[in-house]
């Protein structure tokens, strides 16, 4: 990897040029990761380091094995040159059409630029023409006040703008920040192929563009897209492919590689927020939690990602946590997609069904594209027991992005409530074929499977079986299997589960009606078996619990006293004159 | 509101002279457009100026490149908006007109010439489409060159125009259209090109959800199974069954969803991609669900369909599918083989359906019904109680009810018209399609008579209901084909296809419309011979040339069976009959009819090849096969096939007990046909078992003889009256000098007929026995006349076997 020291002039550069083309957020992107890195000890006052302090102590706390400070050898990364400011003289139009930029003032942003041929020039105003198509659609859909995400405005300045960038491109007259511009309109024009070519050049041409990089990026979604891209080894592809990988949901590639740029980029928050996210999919909620916690020392006016945390304190029911975390991010920003779903997840853990959706439809207001609020949204209508609308919000994440599981997992709950199995088993099946590492949704088609009006039992156990080979934390599966086996007539696998299950509870410490079935059943079993000294083991145990099953217990050590006693007394009467 | 009333031609005269009636269409139109845009909102006008100047710059820009480059180095659109209105200012008055009658129903959700179903009006917005997106570029092209130069009123009419505006209420008559263009054409329908415009319809109008469903139905006609089960899932969470099911009254809906509707619709599509047992289980649950949603009008759809599923598909027991205590059998409990169980469901759907008044459903119980009793004998459907007089027959009687029952349907619709009109506006234009086919010849190659009038062009009259109702009506005539086919009588059959391929070859499914062909053809081969069959099956192989296992393709197969077997060309006949074999048990399912017939037709080659044994367990495996699936009219067939081979094997004795059964079967389905030539077989029996039974066989040769001779083709009758000859031949009191005319009449016909079929085996024997007649008679000459036609035909069955090596090869 390139050193820290080329790694930080590039970014400052980058910040530069990147703001100087009103790039905002590209521009935030790259100066968030050029503080992120480490800076050298030796040169800074400790005031200059105070800004990473806090992040060392969760470092202390969760790498033990290091494998992120070995920095990766054998990879070659091409160093692009640093681009040239070709234009010397900015001319006076461009930093007041940079200004009206500023204020938001886009048209005349570009009605100043009109005559100016430079290449900075014609992208500035082709950018502002482009948001300001954007600005005037999200007016349209707000006036026309269609359904909920039922919109059909489009930016009327897309033609035009296609059709100017694309004789650019052809005369070779554009640069990297025209590409990308030029790729963001294909994109929305719907020309995908050629929108992830435009972007490939642009960001091998001009790697610090983060955004270009995220555009790229929503346009891979298989491996196979990515594979196919030709993209030159700069450091911040490792960024791309981290970020890709999450999308692919091949989270443990993607945390491989986020561990290993934070070696460089020690103190991004970003890469902290990213590797959160991949452990929530993960589902390891500790972690994010104590991962986020610190981030929010850091960077207490964080909005951005916080509505994963807020997803993992609902699950844990971290009551007065969300809390805080709502009246934060409102006091922060009320109107951001991210402060809404945090809200809406507020609402919902206090038992507001009506108004946490009607914040999900904030959220959905301000970006209806925003996937997981569809899905909580649907979530809260199955709550409202209202399955039509929660299957309508399901259907339209799934949409979005058809591999996301928990919306197709979402479906078939909704039609399993209606009462109708046979047809939710085509969404549990969609479901576990993204995710089959879940046992959650192996269990919930199980359950379908076992419903009364299927009856499909040996369909129940293969699902049962799934679910138990991928870690099952709430130990259903090996109970179900245990207890269906046992109804289909199969003791010998019943026994067998039976004490796996109970090896489990006795790992995990847990008490309950189950360790005394399960205890009964491989009591009788064995001595149904005729192997008493097993049996005997768990009779005594079952003399533990009280109740009725104490007394069955001792009526079967006596049963089984007798029964062994038989033949050695015979002999005893043999042997004594 | 003068100038724009004068608009449309005041290039033309002053504008003192307003000659619009204001109360004239295209008056009245106006009017609600000034109506429309006074009473629009700020944004609404915004949106209108903004629409107005993109159109504008798009018809500009496309206009000329000097243009173009003008207007993109400025890069604002006022430019030439000003330069816009120099041209007219009516012009873009009348663009105004336009994009306001659109622009009306999104802001008023008011629709004044349109009366829509209430619900119905809610949906409709405007949305633009391409008709076009292939030619829709140069099209923009030529249309702004002619609207600049001329301003034609009509340009935005135009069909193949670039951008225009198109009510919600139009893309749903244009769906359905489509709809029933799927179900009609099945798989020549391209695949692609239809998805292509679908999907942008459907990114043009997201809230349309019926483009779902039409992308189902295209990727269902294409037996693409997962886009089909993608597309119909997708449909039904959206719309949650409560848009568009075009066979529902729009009742009050309930706010849980129709997702019984689902089930149902996936059902039949598990049943057309050949999934019995899967198409079972879901309809089961949608039983249970419509049940429990008390939605009536599913359940005795729903109820019609297991029946119809039953009785396509052929199940062995239904055991542990329908007898789950959810199963609409538990008034009846569950030991009910699969047949009764059919007839207790279609009898509950009838009466659902009857007591709901849906028409179309009484109409297709009462035709399913009709095909129940044609192929099922009536027995009491408790083996308990008091003891009903069992009646083992079918009861032809019963099926012509039913039939006509169904037929009643057409004559209702007429009558009461509007009220059915569950989707809207209701149009007449299906009585124009009725009368209009009615000259052109059935085997015709005219297929273009189909009207190609563009569905936008009658506005919003997309009713889809007088096609299906003219299927079904079309459908009984089929059924009534078919029943009197298998009672027997030809000509019966052939008036009723005739009658079905006349009236209602615009309204059938074109796998319908080619199964009408196929009975027409095989008319002619029986009573033609197999010239005229191939001439016309060239046809309607023209005619319906798409589809890989079609009705057509099988048809041909069967001929050319046929005809090899009669010209002795034995190898040929095997090829055909393992390639019908093949048809019979494709990939997606076992068509039990097809398997039938293929391992007949087998059983039938080895009989020619005189492999008796062979043949007769084939033909017994087949028997089995009946008997386990219920195939009663089959049954009698292969029994009478079994009789055959026995007799052919010298073994008459053995053969009559089967001929007997055959007869029985026949008489208990009313298979006269069928009866009379088992009559004809039964006397064969006889006479070969010596001369002192001529007399039996040769009364029962006078009974059929009627039956024969009215209803019987060539071969029948063919053989009837060689049996007829011969019976007098070995009649020891019969002396041919006394009564020569009385054999050589009936060797004459048979000849005849046989030669037309160019069935050498039983024409030689005609002709060898005329030529004993003759040669008993004493004219020689007319003796070697026989005598050469003998020769010629037995040469002619012993180079079979060069020609079918040539056939063959070729």
């Amino acid at each position: 990897m390139s050193s820290k020291e080329s790694c930080r002039n590039e970014l400052r550069t980058a910040i530069r040029q990147l703001s100087d083309r009103c790039l905002y957020s590209a521009s935030k992107w790259a100066a968030e990761q050029l503080v992120g890195i480490e800076q050298d000890p030796a040169k800074f006052t400790p005031s200059n380091t105070r800004f990473q302090r806090g992040s060392s102590s969760i470092r202390r706390r969760f790498r033990t094995n290091e494998i992120t400070s070995t920095p990766p050898t054998g990879v070659a990364y091409v160093s692009t040159p640093v681009m040239e400011e070709d234009e010397v003289i900015h001319g006076d139009f461009y930093l007041l059409a940079k200004s009206y930029f500023d204020c938001r003032e886009y048209r005349r942003a570009a009605h100043v630029l009109r005559d100016q041929t430079g290449k900075k020039s014609v992208f500035l105003r082709c950018y502002a023409l482009y948001l300001a198509g954007e600005k005037r659609k999200e007016e349209e859909m707000i006036e026309l006040e269609g359904p909920l995400g039922k919109s059909d405005t489009v930016n009327r300045e897309l033609v035009s703008l296609e059709r100017e960038l694309s004789t650019l491109c052809k005369n070779n007259m554009i640069d990297p920040f025209g590409l990308y511009l030029y790729g963001l309109v294909l994109k929305e024009k719907g020309n995908e192929n050629l929108a992830r070519k435009v972007l490939v050049e642009s960001v091998n041409s001009y790697p610090w563009n983060w955004s270009a990089w995220s555009e790229l990026q929503s346009l891979c979604t298989t491996v196979d897209l990515l594979n196919s891209l030709n993209l030159s080894n700069h450091w911040m592809k490792e960024f791309f492919l981290a970020s890709v990988y999450q999308e692919l949901r091949m989270h443990n590639e993607s945390l491989v590689k986020y561990e290993n740029l934070q070696g460089n980029f020690t103190f991004s928050n970003y890469i902290q927020a990213q590797i959160a996210k991949a452990r929530y999919s993960l589902r390891e909620f500790e972690q994010v939690e104590v991962i986020f916690e610190d981030l929010l020392r850091n960077d207490p006016y964080r909005v951005e990602d916080m509505d994963t945390y807020s997803n993992v304190l609902y699950t844990k029911e971290c009551f007065s946590a969300l809390s805080y975390l709502a009246h934060r991010v409102i006091m922060t920003d009320k109107y951001r997609p991210e402060s809404c779903c945090i809200i809406g997840n507020y609402y919902s853990l206090k038992g507001q069904h009506e108004k946490s959706v009607m914040y999900f439809r904030r959220a959905l207001k301000l970006n209806k594209n925003y996937l997981s609020a569809w899905t909580l949204m649907g979530h809260e209508y199955v709550e409202m027991k209202n399955t039509p609308a929660a299957v309508d919000a399901y259907r339209r994440a799934v949409d979005i992005n058809p591999r996301d599981y928990r919306a197709w997992y979402g479906l078939g709950q909704a039609y399993e409530m209606m009462g109708m199995p046979h047809y939710a088993l085509h969404y549990f099946r969609k479901s576990v074929f993204f995710q089959p590492i879940d046992s959650r949704l192996w269990i919930a088609m199980a359950q379908c499977y076992e419903s009364e009006q299927l009856h499909m039992l040996e369909e129940a156990i293969k699902c049962y079986k799934r679910a138990a080979n991928c870690n099952d934390t709430e130990a259903i599966a090996l109970h179900r299997l245990a207890k269906l086996h046992r109804e289909l007539g199969h003791p010998e696998e019943a026994a067998f589960y039976y004490k796996k299950d109970l090896e489990r509870m006795e790992a995990e410490d847990r008490e309950g009606p189950n360790i005394v079935e399960a205890l009964m059943f491989l009591a009788t079993h064995y001595k149904a078996q005729k192997r008493f000294e097993e049996a005997e083991v768990y009779c005594t145990r079952l003399l533990d619990y009280t109740g009725p099953e104490r007394e069955t217990a001792k009526n079967l050590l006596r049963g089984m006293r007798i029964a062994q006693s038989s033949f050695p007394s015979m002999d005893v009467e043999h042997f004594h004159p | 509101m003068r100038g724009i009333l004068g608009g449309p031609d005041s290039g033309v005269m002053e504008d003192d002279q307003v000659i619009l009636d204001p109360n004239s269409n295209l008056g009245m139109f106006l009017r609600r457009c000034i109506l429309a845009f006074n009473l629009l909102t700020f944004e609404g006008i915004c949106h209108l100026l903004t629409n107005i100047g993109i159109y504008c710059k798009e018809a500009i820009s496309s206009c000329s490149s000097y243009e173009l480059r003008r207007l993109d180095d400025s890069g604002n659109d006022l430019e030439s908006l000003s330069e816009y209105e120099n041209m007219d200012l009516n012009l873009v008055f009348k663009k105004i007109n336009e994009e306001m009658e659109a622009r009306k129903r999104a802001t008023e959700r008011v629709s004044f010439h349109l009366h829509l179903p209430k619900e119905l009006s809610t949906l409709v917005e405007d949305i633009e489409v391409f008709a076009d997106p292939k030619s829709e570029h140069y099209d923009k092209g030529r249309e702004s060159s002619s609207y600049a130069s001329s301003g034609d009123l009509l340009r935005d009419f135009d069909p193949n125009g670039g951008v225009f505006l198109r009510t919600n209420w139009q893309i749903q008559g244009y769906l359905t259209e489509q709809a029933d263009a799927i179900e009609k054409h099945g798989s020549s329908f391209t695949l692609n090109a239809f998805e292509l415009t679908l999907r942008q319809l459907q990114k043009l109008a997201p809230e349309l959800h019926r483009v779902h469903f039409l992308r189902y139905l295209n990727s269902l006609y294409h037996d693409d199974y997962f886009s089909a089960l993608e597309n119909l899932h997708r449909y039904f969470d959206y719309s949650a069954g409560i848009e568009g099911f075009d066979f529902v009254p729009p009742t009050g809906c309930n706010s849980f969803g129709r997702y019984e509707i689902a089930l149902l619709c996936l059902g039949m599509m598990h049943f057309h991609f050949g999934h019995p047992k899967q198409a079972l289980e879901v309809l089961t649950e949608a039983v249970r669900v419509s049940q429990q949603h008390s939605n009536d009008t599913c359940l005795a759809y729903t109820l019609a369909a297991i029946s119809n599923l039953l009785s396509e598909i052929g199940f062995s027991t239904t055991s542990g599918i329908l007898g789950s205590p959810f199963s609409p059998m538990t008034s009846v409990g569950t030991s009910l083989s699969v047949q009764q169980q059919l007839f207790v469901l279609l009898k509950g759907s009838l009466k659902r359906a009857e007591s709901l008044k849906l028409k179309q459903l009484v109409a297709a119980n009462h035709l399913s019904m009709a095909k129940f009793d044609l192929t099922h004998v009536q027995r009491p459907l408790l083996s308990f109680g008091p003891k009903a007089s069992m009646k083992l027959r079918t009861c032809p009687i019963s099926v012509c009810k039913e039939l006509r029952l169904g037929y009643h349907l057409i004559s209702e619709f007429c009558c009461e018209g509007s009220t059915m009109t569950t989707d809207g506006a209701f149009s007449t234009a299906w009585l124009k399609n009725l009368q209009k086919p009615m000259g052109s010849l059935v085997l015709s190659q005219d297929n273009s008579s189909r009207n190609n009038s563009n569905p936008f062009l009658f506005c919003a009259q997309p009713s889809s209901i007088p096609g299906s109702v003219l299927q079904l009506v079309g459908s009984s005539y089929l059924h009534r084909a078919t029943a009197w086919e298998i009672y027997g009588s030809a000509p019966l059959a052939r008036v009723n296809a005739l009658v079905y391929a006349t009236c209602f070859a615009d309204a059938s499914s074109s796998s319908d419309a080619a199964l009408v062909h196929v009975k027409l053809v095989q008319h002619l081969a029986v009573f033609k011979g197999y010239k005229e069959a191939f001439a016309a099956l060239k046809i309607a192989e023209e005619k319906f040339l798409c589809v890989s296992k079609s009705w057509i393709l099988i048809l041909k197969l069967q001929l050319l069976h046929e005809r090899a077997l009669h010209r002795g060309h034995l190898k040929l006949a095997q090829q055909v009959c393992d390639e019908l074999g093949v048809l019979a048990s494709s990939v997606t399912a076992v068509d039990m009819d097809l398997k039938t017939e293929a391992s007949l037709r087998h059983a039938r080659t080895l009989l020619a090849a005189k492999q008796f044994s062979q043949a007769a367990a084939v033909a017994h495996s087949l028997f089995c096969m009946c008997y386990k699936f219920n195939l009663q009219v089959e049954s009698a067939s292969v029994l009478l096939l079994l009789a055959e081979i026995h007799m052919k094997s010298g073994n008459a004795v053995v053969g009559l007990p089967y001929a007997l059964a055959s007869l029985s079967y026949c008489q208990s389905f009313n298979l006269d046909l069928l009866r009379a030539s088992a009559t004809l077989t039964l006397a064969e029996l006889w006479l070969s078992l010596g001369s002192n039974h001529t007399k039996t066989a040769l009364s029962l040769i006078h009974g059929a003889f009627p039956m024969i001779l009215g209803h019987g083709g060539l071969e029948l009758s063919g053989r009837a009256y060689i049996t007829e000859a011969k019976c007098y031949l070995s009649d020891p009191n019969f002396s041919v000098s006394d009564n020569p005319e009385v054999v050589l009449d009936p060797l004459r016909q048979a000849s005849d007929e046989l030669q037309a079929l160019e069935y050498h085996e039983l024409a030689a024997e005609a002709f060898y026995l005329m030529a004993i007649v003759f040669d008993k008679l004493g004219q020689l000459e007319k003796r070697e006349e026989a005598a050469a036609s003998f020769k010629n035909h037995i040469v002619a069955l012993e180079n079979s076997q060069n020609v079918e090596d040539l056939l063959l090869s070729v």
